[in-house]
């Protein structure tokens, strides 16, 4: 009698089960891959071209409707990135800081808006890419690259003297910061996510629709919150990085 | 029923084969080339033509202003000019009111001498032909006197001689 109970308990959890963990494994020469991380994250790719695409498509010198919105985006984008590099070199960096905040933000929120939860999948589950340590790590890493490529580019060599300022007894704590910055990035993004989506489901496992409402709208700003640090601190490493030594 | 946690979490433990938290495999660099792609689509469908777009109005934006304070100094040049020329003009339009007017004066003058002095003349030349004519009626009368007192002096002779 139990065991009935369980088994209908139990298969009502697999609907609606909290899957942490697990996921739909892709192989490709021999490496494995989390398809369904590719796959919400191809959807969010297709939205930002196409929204690009489409509010690019007459563009006036007096905007209209869309192109009002697109050059809002951009200049919100600028504004991140002039305020963290600085007048003069922040133009360069202007695309990489916006496609972090653009797909971040795309990411998070297909993970909180989408039920995806009606798809069903072999394994695992689709949820936003942000999620998976896999994407936040490959962001944060990029953040770590370019901001080693800004400031080896600018300053040459002259770059790791930033490493003895002000004072050469600083040098670990220096060299450490490199390994913390990603990790600190990655993880910060990677945990809100996967927190935000877990508590969701939680919720929704323990009670119906009125308690995980506003949580869910809390998500949705928390993770726009993150997507707006994500791009402001790589845009500050960035900006950190190309301030050259000997200007202050 | 006090068992399912712990079947839930045997069924959960027999499953998991692969996977995890922290799972980190080839979708780390796939994702970073996938996002590299993104930027590089991104930068040439959106960022470069809307920043264009913004760059031109911005510099639309500082050559009307720039050519508006020019022409807007232009106008003060030409307004003080204008005034200037105006205010000349009238300086002269008053000299030549005043000059008209004192030449007017002056002929206004001269005529009413003019006037005066052929008034004078009239009443001279009248007042001469007056006196001729006060003569001769004076004349006249004195003739008529003479010839009526001789006329009297007959009849009062002729009377006594009778």
């Amino acid at each position: 009698m139990y065991q009935q109970e369980v088994e209908v308990i139990s298969s009502y959890i697999a609907v609606s089960a909290v899957e942490v963990g697990k996921h739909l494994y892709w192989e490709i020469g021999g490496y494995k891959l989390h398809g369904q991380v590719f796959i919400v994250s191809w959807l969010v790719i297709i939205a930002l071209l196409s929204l690009a695409f489409i509010g690019t498509r007459n563009l006036e010198r007096v905007p209209k409707n869309l192109q009002n919105f697109m050059e809002f985006v951009i200049e919100f984008l600028q504004d991140i990135a002039k305020n963290q590099i600085g007048e003069h070199e922040y133009r360069s960096w202007v695309p990489y800081i916006a496609t972090i905040f653009l797909f971040i933000l795309g990411s998070n929120w297909a993970g909180a808006l989408i039920p995806w939860k009606l798809i069903q999948l072999p394994e695992g589950e689709l949820a936003a890419p942000t999620n998976d340590i896999n994407t936040t790590v490959a962001l944060s890493l990029l953040t770590s690259l370019s901001y080693f490529y800004a400031g080896l580019n600018k300053n040459g060599l002259g770059y790791f003297a930033r490493y003895v300022e002000p004072t050469p007894v600083l040098l670990p704590i220096n060299i450490l910061e490199d390994f913390t910055k990603p990790l600190s990035l990655s993880f910060r993004l990677f945990g809100n996510i996967l927190a935000d989506e877990l508590v969701v489901s939680v919720f929704t496992l323990l009670v119906p629709i009125l308690i995980p409402l506003p949580v869910m709208i809390l998500g949705l700003f928390a993770s726009s919150i993150q997507a707006l640090i994500f791009s402001t601190l790589s845009a500050a490493y960035i900006g950190e990085a190309l301030e050259g030594h000997g200007e202050h | 029923m006090v068992n399912l946690p712990l079947l839930l979490a045997l069924q959960e433990t027999n499953r998991e084969i692969e996977g995890g938290l922290f799972d980190f495999n080839a979708t780390l660099p796939l994702m970073a080339l996938q996002f590299l792609a993104l930027t590089v689509i991104l930068n040439l469908l959106f960022y470069k033509p809307v920043s264009n777009v913004l760059d031109d109005r911005d510099e639309y934006i500082r050559n009307s202003l720039t050519m508006a304070s020019t022409s807007l100094i232009k106008a003060n040049e030409l307004t003080q000019k204008y005034e200037q020329e105006l205010a000349e003009s009238r300086k002269q339009a008053q000299d030549i009111i005043k000059k008209s007017q004192q030449e007017a004066q002056q002929i206004v003058s001269i005529k009413i001498k003019e006037a005066q002095q052929d008034a004078e003349k009239l009443v001279f030349e009248a007042s001469q032909q007056l006196n001729i004519q006060k003569e001769q009626a004076l004349k006249t009368l004195e003739d008529q006197v003479d010839a009526l007192s001789d006329q009297i002096k007959l009849k009062l002779l002729n009377g006594n001689l009778l």
